[in-house]
């Protein structure tokens, strides 16, 4: 089967500094990766690059065989973002937020505006749909952010951190969605912190540590590498950890103790 | 000094204060992302290099005086005076404006600081005087300049003033204009406190912006009739020909303190001629009656003065009563039941219909539309653009008065009423939208565009037409069918129309970028550019006021300007049209060149080695 996604040696510097060097790894429809990483790993800047929002410093990204350098409004068009940090127009309302992506993407008015209800109703927005983003709490900004992300069918899914600030049914609601659209066709990149989740829904993931992969595969050969009956978080401290966190939990509960 | 020592030594209090000031400087006067030093060096630069400017300008007629005498100087003074106080009000005033949201306690301070175990009544002092501060700092460095260097360029060709009486005058400018930039801002702030104590907060959230940007336009508009006014309001005034009307008293009270300070000191300076000059004659009895006229004055500074020591303490106990009152309790997270009203929904309605053609169209209506009301950039640079229409339709108004001439009669002045407010409005709006109105929030526009800004800014334009050059208009006619009648009324302001159409859509011709969802660039020459531009505006709206009212003679000619204007427009659109052919790429993220690229040093360091 054809990769629907493939990155081929990403590269990333900021001024001399890099960010991620030589990331590899494809991803088929119907996929699911986990992108894992502590911070500073360089997970937020190869999400960045696979959104096209940045240009890569070396390597390429291809979608469906073709480099999204030579076409890459058209790649943004197949891609749903949801970012790590809500950045949204506070002074506009969710309505008119979701208006505004879907116009953008000319969706026809009458499916636009039945998504947009439709969708606010399922996610508990439709009291808060007509009242400026400034009020919103993170939640509810997460909530937006998803739908956006969904308005326009999109090929490939991209969720950083996507359960941030998510009350409990809606993170249920999410966890049950992702299967479902990758069983439907849909390429889904989700990377995020809490590696419970990761575990249960993603088959393969990739494993960043200092901008570069440490770790890729199915989470089972992952295991398999480790000690029997290893976690997900297990394996993950073991490739990425250098300290020993019951070692600097106890040293954080004497400062914390300290009195003047 | 060690800054963490000093942080560690601080009272909460003053920690608090420290850090709401820096939030007055970081994230409200100044953008978020910008570099606070580079920033407040660009704005001091700004404010020292305009005050030298206008004290010069001001002032040449006693740098070019050969003999200067004492009388005609003191009654001369008093414009000048009259125009820095107005100033200093104004421009407090507006500052003051500018962090208007900040003025208050916002529910970030109380998620931020309600969970530390500082008290809210600490928390509410410490932003009550970290607005003080800001609002007497600004006063002091707005003034500071000109409190010098006026009473020293007045002064410098009376060859009978002496150094002490110098610094005198310089105390008595300095303390006028300071009071009255803490005045305008007192005022702004009890403004603000007043309005939330009646609206209650949910009444004041919905009416806020409308308040800030009315009162922008009203601050900028006295700060640009001050000039053209000053000498007729105080030559008025002294002539006791017609009483102050009320935005003008204020201005007289703060003057009647720098006369009781220090007016008298250049009316009683003697007269020190050159050698071999004799005073004698014309120039010894226009001095005599001058020095006599200022002295008359004198008791009716003395009552100005009074209510000046009264009025500041008053309106800044105001202000600081009713921000304790509505700062008692910190504020919680503000969720408002936003519901449409019937009028908005049908608006929009017809909004959607007039654009329902093309989807990017009705998004770059719709977010053009939503951005000019409710962003605050966006509304300050619409409300200065009103304000500087006004100003010129106040000063044709004064001029000519609301009468109706025979049309070969009419001054050409009213006649440019339109284009005066229409051209800084379209060219406002074309500024505009080179400004993100939240630049980290572009991403979304970055993902969800197909590549193509073309219809998008169709819809920009068409939002732009209905709010900056249809509406203005339809304000105005009333005020046209009172001057020239219903049928030229209608004629003029179809003309109006038509030109604004052209002149924004010449000045999008070259303009290749996302509007409203692409960095920031700065202008690159303002100082050539700004100057320039309102040559051309004024040379432009006069220029065709005279076209117009000799067009309106006859049915011939109104008809022949007509077709010229659509031709016009026209014209314009089919370039626009040819020049949007091809397609070039759109840059999100331009960045502007460091400043050390601005003033060419590499090129030079590279030259010089």
């Amino acid at each position: 089967m054809q990769a629907r996604l493939e990155a081929r040696q990403l590269s990333k510097y900021y001024s001399a500094t890099p960010a991620i060097r030589d990331v590899s790894f494809t991803l088929e429809p119907g996929a699911i990766l986990g992108l894992l990483g502590p911070n500073g790993s360089g997970k937020s800047t190869t999400v960045s690059l696979l959104t096209g929002l940045r240009e890569p410093s070396a390597g390429q990204i291809w979608f469906d065989g073709r480099n999204i350098a030579e076409g890459l409004v058209e790649y943004q068009a197949r891609v749903g973002y949801v970012p790590e940090e809500a950045h949204l127009y506070t002074f506009l309302s969710a309505r008119e937020h979701l208006e505004l992506i879907g116009r953008l993407r000319r969706l026809p008015a009458r499916l636009l505006t039945h998504k947009i209800s439709t969708l606010l109703d399922l996610l508990g927005l439709t009291s808060a749909a007509d009242q400026q983003i400034s009020g919103y709490s993170k939640g509810m900004k997460q909530k937006v952010l998803l739908i956006a992300a969904l308005l326009h069918d999109p090929d490939l899914l991209i969720l950083d951190e996507p359960e941030s600030g998510l009350d409990l049914t809606a993170g249920l609601v999410l966890r049950h969605l992702i299967p479902i659209l990758a069983a439907r066709g849909k390429t889904i990149l989700y990377s995020s912190h809490v590696l419970d989740h990761v575990e249960r829904l993603c088959a393969d993931v990739v494993v960043l540590h200092h901008g570069r992969i440490v770790a890729e595969g199915p989470v089972s050969q992952l295991r398999a590498m480790t000690q029997e009956n290893a976690s997900l978080e297990d394996v993950i401290a073991q490739l990425v950890t250098t300290v020993d966190p019951a070692r600097t939990a106890g040293e954080i509960a004497e400062v914390s103790g300290l009195n003047a | 000094m060690n800054p963490f020592r000093r942080d560690a030594d601080a009272t909460p209090s003053r920690l608090v204060l420290r850090l709401f000031l820096r939030r007055l400087i970081d994230n409200d006067v100044i953008s978020p992302h910008a570099d606070r030093h580079e920033s407040l060096a660009v704005l001091c630069a700004l404010v020292v290099s305009l005050a030298v400017f206008v004290t010069f300008f001001i002032t040449t007629e006693y740098l070019a005086a050969f003999i200067q005498l004492p009388g005609p100087t003191a009654l001369s003074a008093l414009s000048d005076r009259f125009l820095f106080i107005s100033a200093s009000i104004a421009v407090s005033a507006l500052a003051t404006l500018m962090v208007w949201d900040a003025l208050a306690l916002e529910p970030r301070d109380a998620a931020i600081l309600g969970t530390l175990p500082i008290p809210a009544r600490t928390i509410t002092r410490a932003k009550l005087a970290a607005a003080f501060i800001f609002g007497t700092v600004f006063a002091l460095a707005l003034n500071a300049v000109p409190s010098v260097l006026y009473p020293l360029f007045l002064t410098l060709n009376l060859r009978g003033m002496h150094g002490r009486g110098i610094l005198q005058l310089i105390a008595g400018h300095a303390t006028s204009v300071v009071m009255a930039g803490l005045f305008g801002f007192s005022v702004i702030l009890a403004a603000r406190g007043v309005l939330r104590l009646i609206a209650g907060e949910r009444g004041f959230r919905r009416v806020s912006s409308t308040v800030q940007s009315s009162l922008v336009v009203a601050a900028v508009t006295a700060l640009l009739l001050a000039p053209a006014v000053r000498k007729t309001l105080v030559y008025d005034w002294v002539a006791d020909a017609t009483p102050a009307r009320w935005p003008v008293r204020p201005v007289l009270w703060y003057l009647g303190v720098n006369e009781t300070v220090a007016g008298h000191i250049v009316a009683e300076t003697a007269v020190v001629l050159p050698p071999r000059f004799s005073f004698v004659g014309f120039p010894k009895h226009q001095d005599d009656a001058s020095r006599a006229a200022y002295r008359a004055l004198r008791p009716r500074f003395s009552e100005l003065a009074e209510r000046a020591w009264l009025s500041l303490p008053l309106v800044a106990c105001l202000a600081v009563a009713t921000f304790l009152w509505n700062n008692r309790r910190l504020p919680e997270h503000a969720t408002g039941g936003a519901t449409e009203s019937r009028l908005r929904a049908g608006l929009r309605r017809m909004a959607e219909r007039l654009t329902e053609s093309n989807r990017e169209t009705q998004a770059g209506f719709f977010f053009t539309w939503q951005t000019l009301t409710r962003s605050q950039p966006h509304r300050t640079i619409i409300a200065i653009a009103v304000a500087a229409g006004l100003t010129h339709l106040l000063l044709a108004l004064a001029t000519s008065g609301i009468h109706r001439l025979e049309l070969p009669d009419m001054p050409r002045g009213l006649f440019a009423i339109n284009i005066m407010l229409l051209a800084p409005l379209i060219a406002g709006f074309r500024y505009a939208v080179t400004v993100p109105p939240e630049l980290r929030s572009n991403w979304t526009i970055r993902m969800a565009w197909l590549g193509d800004e073309r219809d998008y800014l169709v819809g920009v334009k068409r939002a732009a037409i209905v709010a900056l050059a249809a509406t203005p208009l339809l304000t105005l006619l009333p005020l046209h069918v009172a001057l020239f009648g219903f049928a030229i009324a209608a004629v003029h302001s179809i003309y109006g129309f038509m030109a604004a159409t052209a002149l924004l859509d010449g000045l999008f011709l070259g303009y290749r970028q996302f509007p409203f969802g692409c960095s920031y660039v700065p202008i690159e020459n303002p100082k050539l550019l700004w100057p320039a531009s309102l040559v051309s505006v004024l040379l432009a709206a006069y220029g065709f006021a005279g076209v117009e009212r000799f067009a309106l003679q006859t049915a011939t000619r109104t008809a022949g300007l007509g077709a010229a204007l659509a031709a016009t427009v026209l014209l314009v659109k089919i370039a626009d049209r040819a020049t949007r052919r091809e397609r070039l790429p759109v840059n999100f993220d331009e960045r502007p060149a460091p400043a050390t690229q601005r003033l060419g040093l590499f090129e030079r360091i590279a030259n010089h080695d």
